[in-house]
């Protein structure tokens, strides 16, 4: 296989950026590959992987570097997202969380509270979480009960948070709450900064789960927890709408994920049938595995040029940002399903076991077609951008 | 502290690209090229004793002028900044060539410390930064497992390796040393620093401008010359033995006493 | 009449190192397809029992006695007093051996005189008017036949490519003093420190027995010890073992390590990826233990037997004892 570093299709990468793919390619084979079998197995959140990704500022990416950020754009942080989720799903999500759960932030966050955040979660100190989802209230997030109060110059928040990525390890839980229960559906929510721990904040339990299993996923309840009204991010009632800018901004984060977790799949499977003989031959000279590769490296690189596209386009701004950030997490999930399904196969018996990594991508990519919006949710997002437009 | 880390652009070993031009000689503008592999080891022991001594790194490189793009990863390590020299005239330059260049950009720059890998992955000659030493008359100081500069006293203490053991050598700075592997593992480019590194000056010079003849150096006046290559004879197929391990013990006694190699 | 030159490289008690020895012999050869002599050169304070042992191998020695290189770094001394004997020869033809000592000589040397340099040579002719040298390019992947424009230059030699060989009679030692002031600065050597365990250079081993990762640790070498000294030869290893403190750096072989050409290369639990493969593919055998069959160096192996390496290992030396017992 050709070094990564020749590789720059369409020459649309820029050198800091190949650079970058190339370290991080590099940092991640050396020093997250080797430890991934071992989170999955042990399901213990990897504070090594999340100081050496400090340390190497990778968690910096997404923050301005005024505020010891790296400045990254959106292109920018999928490469590294992509590059980390190839070795290790887990250790791709404390990036992806890092920048999710600082979205609003970025997006709506005044100077005073950026300057007051971004520093320690740029250095990686602390970890943001993103507090939108509910026990009842998942696609339909318009729906969340937990009540934000306003008392003097408090709000007092009480309700259930539930799949909260990160919840048990954060330090900043950007957390939606109804402030107004009688306004217009989508005019009830406000997005406030929750440093934790907290009074009448508690992490009630974690997640066992079928992937990414080093990623502490948690249920987390709010009891009346005080929060000044400083730490509300944008106006009352702009909180809907934080939510759906963020992720727009967020999903192509889980495609890069996707495309990763299916990359790792794919060099792995290809290894293999070039290693692996039966009936006298390697299985990569039959044509029903050759077939199958070749599909699986169509739908990497498809959705790998798509994401690369999409993240250009949404970082451009303009009204095909929704479609754009859809079109990449639908094709990249169902790309990672795919792919790591047909690596199990060509692995056939060892693909099943956890001698070979195959069977944890495996598991981890079912996640991608899962959160951050449901893959039946993207299809309504893209749908509504083609019904709604004027000639359609 | 000022240190000065020579560094080259080599074709990658991992990729095994490497082109020859009609001269027999390595083509390197065609094959992909990435920072010499011994040179990082120069390169990280620099950049420790800047960090821990305060001062500054520069590269400096010999090479087409494509190289700009190999020195950002080395700049993006944490070096500050970097000379190239690169003349069309250098192409093909054998180590005679290599070594004047070198040692006329050197003339120009104040500095404690050059610092160089064993040697190259594409020449391995290791005998360009003895030469430069030589023309410069500069202590040099060669296969350093250890680095010691004393800035207050201006010396530099350095533990080279030997086949018994290792020497301690010491010198007055500026000098020439030459560092190993023992050093320490290279560093990766932090993302600040490759994000950075764009900002980082490049100097570059040409022939003229070190006042250099391009009439004595380069490829066309270069002291070797490639009369032919080949690829060497291939091995015969590989004998793979299975079985107990008192076979393969076996196997391996036969083929020692067939080539008489016991 | 050309002069083929060597120079003297010292081993740490000051003896005649054994790479000089095969320098010679290889100058030897040389100057007798050139119809010229081989002539040695040795720097010291007192040359006089390095001179003697090189005298064995080629026609004369210049000992040049330099009273201030005691107790100095020698390769900036050697060559500059080299250079003023050979600058007076333009058809100088000069070989060194490609180690630290021989090329940090070369370097200089070729700076002071303004000698082109050929590295690294495995196979050195005579041809016209000048030697030409064999060498291997891109981690053994091509080799090269090169010649000085002007027919004179400076070879360097890698250990094991020529057999050390005594001439029929010794040639005679002059000596000379070294006149003018030095003109390279000179190093210090404050002090020398000889390492328990540290074993002559891994370069001329004829057989070496490697271990890399599969060795599993310290312990593990002793194993690799044992077979090496079995079959008379030097232990090695990879990047792997090194770094993970199972074995000095000095037995490292590949491409940040040694290059070597031994006999024999038997490697023990190395997969032969391309790092480790630059240092040692030229071997004239290569024999692999390792648990995978599909290992990097079952491309490149003349046998690779698929075992546990310590049980291999074993039987192996309970073999080799038969034999000779």
């Amino acid at each position: 296989m050709a070094t990564v570093s020749t590789l720059n299709p369409g020459n649309r990468l820029t050198d800091e950026q190949v650079l970058l793919r190339d370290t991080l390619h590099d940092l991640a084979d050396a020093r997250i590959a080797p430890r991934a079998a071992e989170i999955d197995r042990t399901s213990e959140f990897p504070e090594d992987i999340r100081q050496l990704l400090a340390q190497q500022d990778v968690l910096g990416l997404p923050f301005p570097v005024e505020h010891g950020g790296v400045g990254g754009d959106l292109l920018t942080v999928c490469l590294a997202i992509e590059q980390i989720a190839r070795a290790c799903a887990t250790s791709s999500l404390i990036l992806i969380v890092q920048e999710l759960g600082a979205l609003p932030l970025l997006i709506a966050g005044s100077p005073e509270q950026q300057a007051r955040w971004f520093p320690d979660l740029a250095s990686g100190r602390t970890l943001a979480a993103f507090g939108l989802t509910e026990p009842e209230a998942g696609s339909d997030a318009a729906s969340i009960r937990t009540r934000a109060v306003r008392d003097g110059d408090e709000y007092r928040i009480s309700g259930t948070k539930r799949f909260i990525t990160n919840g048990s390890v954060a330090g900043l839980i950007t957390v939606f709450a109804v402030t107004d229960p009688d306004a217009p559906r989508h005019k009830r929510l406000s997005c406030f900064g929750v440093e934790v721990p907290a009074d009448g904040f508690r992490v009630e339990r974690l997640e066992h789960k079928l992937g990414i299993r080093g990623s502490p996923t948690a249920e987390l309840s709010f009891a009346e927890v005080r929060v000044p009204v400083a730490n509300r991010i944008g106006e009352e009632g702009e909180g809907f709408r934080i939510a759906m800018a963020t992720l727009d901004r967020s999903r192509p984060g889980v495609a890069a994920q996707a495309v990763g977790i299916a990359q790792g799949a794919l060099e792995v499977a290809t290894a293999y049938a070039r290693e692996r003989k039966q009936f006298g031959q390697r299985i990569g000279d039959f044509q029903m595995i050759q077939a199958m590769l070749a599909d699986m490296d169509a739908q990497v690189e498809s959705a790998r040029q798509l994401l690369y596209t999409a993240c250009v386009e949404i970082e451009a701004g303009g009204p095909d940002v929704a479609r754009w950030s859809a079109l990449c997490k639908l094709v990249a999930g169902d790309a990672a399903m795919r792919v790591t399904t047909d690596a199990v196969q060509v692995l056939g018996g060892y693909g099943y076991i956890d001698e070979f990594p195959v069977e944890r991508m495996m598991r981890d990519a079912k996640i991608t077609q899962i959160y951050e919006g449901t893959q039946q949710v993207q299809r309504l997002v893209i749908a509504r951008a083609l019904l709604g437009r004027p000639d359609a | 502290m000022h240190i000065v880390v020579l560094t080259k652009p080599v074709p990658d070993p991992a990729a095994a690209a490497e082109r020859l031009g009609p001269d027999h000689r390595l083509d390197r503008a065609a094959s992909p090229s990435v920072v010499n592999g011994n040179d990082e080891y120069a390169l990280e022991a620099a950049l420790k004793l800047a960090d821990s001594l305060g001062g500054e790194v520069s590269l400096l490189t010999m090479s087409p002028a494509n190289g700009a793009d190999t020195m950002r990863k080395a700049l993006a390590m944490g070096a500050a900044r970097g000379t190239l020299v690169t003349d069309p005239a250098l192409a093909g330059s054998d180590a005679w060539s290599t070594t004047q260049v070198l040692a006329a950009a050197l003339r120009g720059m104040t500095f404690d410390l050059v610092l160089a890998g064993v040697d190259t992955s594409d020449g391995v000659g290791g005998v360009v930064a003895s030469g430069i030493a030589a023309l410069l008359r500069l202590p040099y100081l060669g296969n350093a497992a250890r680095i010691e500069p004393d800035v207050a006293a201006s010396t530099v203490r350095v533990r080279r390796i030997t086949p018994s053991g290792y020497d301690v050598l010491e010198a007055p700075m500026p000098a020439l040393v030459v560092c190993t592997q023992a050093l320490g593992e290279p560093r990766y480019p932090s993302l600040k620093g490759i994000m950075g590194a764009r900002t980082k000056e490049i100097t570059t010079q040409s022939l003229a401008d070190l006042g250099l003849d391009a009439g004595t150096l380069g490829g066309a006046n270069a002291l070797t010359a490639v009369q032919a290559t080949k690829r060497p004879p291939a091995r015969d197929a590989t004998k793979v033995v299975r079985g107990s391990a008192e076979e393969g013990a076996a196997a391996i006694v036969e083929l020692l006493t067939t080539r008489r190699i016991i | 009449m050309r002069t083929i030159w060597v120079i003297a490289e010292p081993n740490g008690d000051g003896s005649l190192a054994r790479i000089s020895a095969e320098a010679a012999t290889m100058a030897r050869s040389l100057a007798e397809s050139a119809g010229g002599e081989a002539a040695g050169i040795a720097v010291a304070s007192d040359p006089s029992g390095i001179a003697n042992e090189l005298a064995a191998y080629v026609a004369r020695v210049v000992a040049i006695t330099d009273a201030n290189a005691d107790g100095k770094a020698w390769a900036a001394v050697a060559a500059e007093r080299a250079a003023t004997v050979i600058s007076d020869d333009p058809e100088a033809v000069v070989v060194v051996g490609a180690g630290p000592d021989g090329r940090d000589v070369a370097g200089a040397l070729s700076a002071l005189t303004g000698l082109g340099v050929l590295v690294n040579a495995t196979a050195v002719t005579w041809a016209d008017d000048g030697p030409s040298v064999e060498m291997s390019a891109f981690g053994g992947k091509l080799l090269t036949t090169s010649t000085f424009v002007s027919g004179a230059g400076i070879v360097t030699v890698r250990p094991n490519v020529v057999e050390a060989q005594a001439a029929d009679s010794a040639g005679k030692v002059e000596q000379l003093a070294a006149e003018k002031d030095a003109l390279l600065p000179r190093v210090d050597v404050v002090e020398q420190v000889v390492e328990a365990g540290a074993a002559a250079p891994i370069e001329e081993a004829k057989v070496i027995v490697s271990g890399g990762r599969g060795v599993g640790g310290a312990e593990g070498f002793g194993l690799v010890g044992e077979i090496a000294t079995a079959l008379g030869g030097a232990v090695g290893a990879t990047r792997a073992a090194v770094d993970s403190g199972w074995i000095p750096y000095a037995q490292q072989i590949g491409q940040t390590g040694k290059i070597v050409k031994p006999d024999l290369y038997l490697a023990l639990g190395i997969s032969g990826a391309i790092q480790h493969k630059v240092g040692m593919q030229t071997a004239h055998t290569i024999v692999a233990v390792n648990r995978d069959p599909d290992a990097p160096i079952s491309e490149f192996a003349d046998l690779l037997v698929v075992g546990d390496l310590f049980e291999v290992g074993a039987a192996l030396l309970a073999a080799l004892k038969t034999r000779a017992g």
